[in-house]
């Protein structure tokens, strides 16, 4: 869903990269722009409080950019079991735009506004069911080999109110989020050498002014590049309001 | 550009299930003389049209779907989520809510407990759709 806009732009702002709490951001100093095109793989097993499954899904990106600045879109498309019912369909088509805002030495600072549209089947899990808009600020420092980065946003549905709908349990299944919500992550990032990127990272969302359920994920991840091709490998697991119990994720990203 | 976000949000923006606005009425208006109840209609319209999939004898990968606790081949198991239901069901003055049986599954629905989506579901008519509002506005009321 909306959440792996954050994988487009894996090509341009490598070696970390957004993708469940979609705010990670790791900088670069170059202002060449560049296309990038990547698919990533993704696989999850859950269990909520009213459903129990898992999924797949193969998500293309789509991005050009710099380090300073970087448009994307993503598009997933998902096998979703659920209650012994398996349905197949897209997600949340989402587009995303990035400014670096402050670059100096060590620091740098920034904001990306991502924006989904209710493409994927919101009853059967698939996407929120309404358009979400998710603006956030984030900020990096390097020190050595590591790159501490972080950030924060609030993700809104742009129309309705989930106020009055029946809860079951984070939703949409593929890549729960709140109808309203503050969201951060936090990310460190080790450059191990010969292109290859060590990492773990926390991120989560709390609901804001909406009914809600808070979730924190963490995630270890493993990264290398060769050439224009960026490829890199991500195991995560739910921690807090069962957003899943298990996700792998590979992907990769190819720069022209 | 602008049309095609247009037909991409209102894709994503289908009539949501809404609270009917039924209240109970006693004596019942379709009937005119006896209340609606589990035993005279809860259990027979549960039993013909959901608990193929809304039981609480089915494990969640035998469910197609359904969510977990919303069993109602039980009084109780409908009454802990009696609004949803009406939402979901119910025909009233606010709202005509087509969305179960079949929801979720383009209409298909197990022809037995727990067993495939080989048929096409049993649609409830108008009558017992509004008749379910009914009950479950009454239900609403009683001591469980």
């Amino acid at each position: 869903m909306t959440s792996w806009i954050g994988v487009a732009i894996l090509g341009l702002l490598a070696p970390a990269v957004a993708h469940a709490d979609h705010h990670d951001m790791a900088m670069g100093g170059g202002h060449d722009t560049a296309f990038g095109a990547g698919v990533s793989l993704v696989a999850a097993s859950y269990s909520t409080l009213d459903y129990i499954g898992n999924y797949q899904g193969v998500v293309p990106t789509l991005s050009w950019g710099s380090a300073a600045y970087s448009v994307g879109a993503s598009f997933a498309m998902y096998r979703l079991e659920t209650n012994g019912l398996e349905r197949f369909g897209p997600g949340d088509f989402a587009v995303h735009g990035l400014l670096r805002l402050y670059h100096h030495e060590a620091v740098t600072t920034g904001v990306v506004l991502m924006v989904s549209a209710p493409t994927g089947d919101s009853v059967g899990g698939l996407g929120m069911g309404h358009p979400m808009a998710m603006p956030a600020a984030w900020g990096a420092w390097t020190y050595g080999h590591a790159t501490m980065t972080a950030s924060v946003g609030f993700d809104r549905a742009i129309v309705g109110s989930m106020s009055t709908h029946h809860d079951h349990g984070p939703w949409p299944l593929v890549e729960p989020m709140n109808m309203s919500e503050l969201s951060w992550s936090g990310t460190c990032d080790i450059a191990l050498g010969d292109g290859i990127h060590g990492g773990a990272r926390m991120s989560g969302g709390v609901p804001v002014g909406e009914p809600g359920h808070d979730r924190v994920v963490g995630a270890a991840r493993l990264a290398w590049g060769a050439g224009r091709v960026e490829t890199a490998a991500e195991l995560q697991v739910g921690l807090v309001g069962d957003p899943f119990t298990l996700r792998g994720l590979v992907e990769t990203a190819l720069h022209f | 550009m602008r049309t095609m976000w247009l037909l991409l949000i209102l894709a994503g923006c289908p009539s949501s299930p809404t609270p009917t606005g039924t209240t109970c009425a006693d004596p019942d208006p379709i009937t005119g003389t006896t209340t609606l109840t589990w035993d005279n209609f809860g259990h027979d319209f549960m039993f013909k049209y959901c608990t193929n999939c809304h039981s609480s004898s089915l494990p969640h990968s035998m469910r197609n779907g359904a969510p977990i606790y919303h069993d109602f081949d039980t009084l109780i198991g409908v009454v802990e989520v009696l609004d949803h239901v009406d939402a979901q069901t119910g025909w009233g003055p606010n709202a005509q809510n087509n969305f179960m049986p079949g929801g979720g599954t383009n209409g298909r629905c197990p022809s037995v407990a727990g067993g495939a989506l080989d048929e096409a579901c049993p649609e409830p008519t108008g009558e017992e759709r509004t008749q379910l509002a009914q009950w479950l506005a009454c239900e609403k009321l009683r001591p469980h």
